[in-house]
C-alpha cells in the first residue's frame, strides 16, 4: 500500500471505527433481546458533543486527551502504511500514557484509580502484543506490516495458541467486560476520561473508535497474505468479543492480571517455542 | 453545519436521586431496560455530569441533597435540561411540608419539564424526555444560573467561583 492510501485510509478510519462501534452497539442491544439503536448512533453523539460547551479542569489535562487521539491515530498510521510492528505497539502504549498522565493529572478519584488501573491493563496486554510482534516475525520473517501482508505463509496455521491467547484478551485492549476495570461505567464512571467534557471527551471518544481499527488490523495480520481469511477472522473476532461482553461479568484487576500473566502469556510462550523447535 | 438538530438525536442523561422513596427512580431504570429500550433513541444513562445533556432528578430534595444537587448542575455543560421525576420532585409529593426537605426541585435549580405520577410510569418518563428535547433544541450555550442566584457571568468564566457564590447564598437564604 503506498503512503498516500495508508494516510487516506488512516483520515477515515474514525469513519471506520464509528460504523464497528455503531454495529457493536446494535449487536449488543440484540444479544440481550432489545432494538438498540441505529446504525449511525456514534456519529450523532460525535456531532451532539461538537456543540457542547467544554468545561475544562486545566490546560494540560485537556491537551492530554488531545495527545491520546494523536498518538493512537499516527499508531494506526504506522499499521496502515506498513510500517514496523513493533513502532505502532510502542505508539500505541504510548497514546495509553497520555492518557493516564491526563488521568493522573487531576484530583478527582475516580480519574486516578481509573488512570492506575489503566496502567495494569497496559502491563496485562501489551507484552501479548510484543510476543505476537515476534511470532509474526519468526513465521514471516520480517517486522514490517507490508511485508506480512505480502508473504504466502499463513500465521494462523502455526501461531493458533497466541491467535486464541490474543482474542482473549482483545476485550482487555478494547476495554470491555469481562476486562473493563479500567473504565468501569458502573463504579468508576470512565476511570480516566471522568473529567472530559464537550469537544475534548470527542477526542478520547474518536480514539476509541480507532483503537477498534487497531485491534482489528492485528486480527487482520494473522492471517498473512490470505486477505480473505483475514476478514473472515476480523468477522469472528468481532462476534466472538460481543458475545464475551455480553455474557461475563466485570473481574477485578487481580483477576485481569492473573489471567493475562499466568493463561494467556504461558500459551503464547509455549508456541514459540514450539515454532522455534519445530524450525531448528 | 447546523449542529442543534443531533441534540435531539443522543441525549445521554444524568440521574440524581435526592432522597426519594426509590419508587421513581426504579421506573427510570425499567425505561433503559429491554421493555421500552430508550437506546433506541440514542439515550445513555451515563451517570457523568460533564457529558450528560439531561438531568433526571427525582425525589424532593433534602436538605442534605441540595447542596449536591446544586453542584451537579454546575457540573454539567450548557446546553442542558432539567427533568423533574415524580410528584416529589414536582412540590414535594408526599413528603411536602416536612422539616427535612425542601418542597421539589424547582427550589433549588430551575425545572423545564415537570413529570407527574406517585411512581411516574415509564411512558411518562419517555414522554417527558421528547418534551424535554424540543427544549433542549431551543437551548443556547450561555452559561446558566439558578433563578435565584445574583452572581453575573463574565467571560472568561470560572465555574468554580460561580457555584461558590451560588453555594453561599444558597445557605444564607434560611
Ligand atoms: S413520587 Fe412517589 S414513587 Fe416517586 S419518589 Fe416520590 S414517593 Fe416515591
Amino acid at each position: 500500500m503506498s503512503y498516500w492510501t495508508a494516510f487516506i485510509l488512516t483520515l477515515f478510519s474514525p469513519v471506520i471505527g464509528g460504523f464497528i462501534y455503531g454495529l457493536e452497539r446494535i449487536v449488543r442491544a440484540r444479544m440481550q433481546g432489545r432494538v438498540g439503536p441505529p446504525l449511525l448512533q456514534p456519529f450523532y453523539d460525535f456531532f451532539k458533543l461538537m456543540d457542547k460547551r467544554s468545561i475544562i479542569i486545566h490546560s494540560f489535562h485537556a491537551f492530554m486527551g488531545v495527545m491520546y487521539l494523536i498518538g493512537t491515530w499516527f499508531a494506526l498510521f504506522v499499521l496502515l502504511s506498513g510500517g514496523d510492528l513493533l513502532i505502532a505497539i510502542f505508539f500505541h502504549v504510548l497514546s495509553l500514557a497520555f492518557l493516564v498522565v491526563g488521568g493522573f493529572s487531576v484530583r478527582s478519584p475516580y480519574s486516578v484509580i481509573g488512570a492506575m488501573r489503566e496502567l495494569l491493563h497496559m502491563v496485562a496486554y501489551e507484552p501479548l502484543y510484543v510476543l505476537s510482534a515476534a511470532a509474526l516475525y519468526l513465521v514471516t520473517g520480517t517486522f514490517q506490516v507490508s511485508g506480512i501482508l505480502r508473504s504466502e505463509h499463513v500465521p494462523l496455521i502455526y501461531l493458533p495458541l497466541l491467535f486464541t491467547a490474543v482474542l482473549f484478551s482483545l476485550p482487555a485492549i478494547l476495554k470491555k467486560s469481562p476486562f473493563d476495570t479500567a473504565e468501569a461505567h458502573q463504579e468508576i464512571i470512565g476511570g480516566p476520561e471522568i473529567e472530559y467534557s464537550g469537544k475534548f471527551y470527542e477526542a478520547v471518544y474518536t480514539a476509541k473508535w480507532i483503537e477498534y481499527v487497531y485491534a482489528f488490523f492485528f486480527i487482520f495480520l494473522f492471517a498473512g497474505g490470505n486477505h480473505i481469511l483475514g476478514a473472515l477472522l476480523i468477522i469472528f473476532a468481532f462476534f466472538f468479543f460481543n458475545l464475551l461482553d455480553n455474557v461475563t461479568a466485570r473481574v477485578n484487576f487481580r483477576q485481569m492480571v492473573a489471567f493475562h500473566w499466568y493463561i494467556l502469556i504461558p500459551l503464547a510462550v509455549i508456541n514459540l517455542m514450539l515454532i522455534a523447535l519445530w524450525r531448528s | 453545519m447546523d449542529f442543534r438538530k443531533f441534540r435531539k438525536r443522543s441525549p445521554w442523561i444524568l440521574h440524581y436521586n435526592t432522597g426519594s422513596c426509590n419508587g421513581c427512580d426504579i421506573e427510570i431504570l425499567a425505561c433503559l431496560a429491554p421493555k421500552y429500550d430508550v437506546e433506541r433513541f440514542g439515550i445513555l444513562n451515563r451517570g457523568n455530569p460533564k457529558q450528560s445533556d439531561i438531568l433526571l432528578v427525582t425525589g424532593p430534595v433534602t436538605k442534605r441533597a441540595k447542596e449536591r444537587l446544586l453542584r451537579l448542575y454546575f457540573e454539567m455543560p450548557e446546553p442542558k435540561v432539567v427533568v423533574a421525576v415524580g410528584a416529589c420532585a414536582c412540590s414535594g409529593g408526599v413528603f411536602r411540608h416536612m422539616y427535612n426537605v425542601e418542597n421539589g426541585v424547582d427550589k433549588v435549580i430551575p425545572v423545564d419539564v415537570y413529570v407527574p405520577g406517585c411512581a411516574a410510569r415509564p411512558e411518562a418518563i419517555i414522554d417527558g424526555i421528547v418534551r424535554a428535547l424540543e427544549i433542549l433544541k431551543e437551548k443556547g450555550k450561555e452559561v446558566e444560573l439558578p433563578h435565584w442566584c445574583s452572581a453575573q457571568v463574565k467571560p472568561p468564566v470560572n465555574r468554580v467561583k460561580l457555584l461558590d457564590r451560588c453555594l453561599e447564598e444558597l445557605h444564607g437564604r434560611r
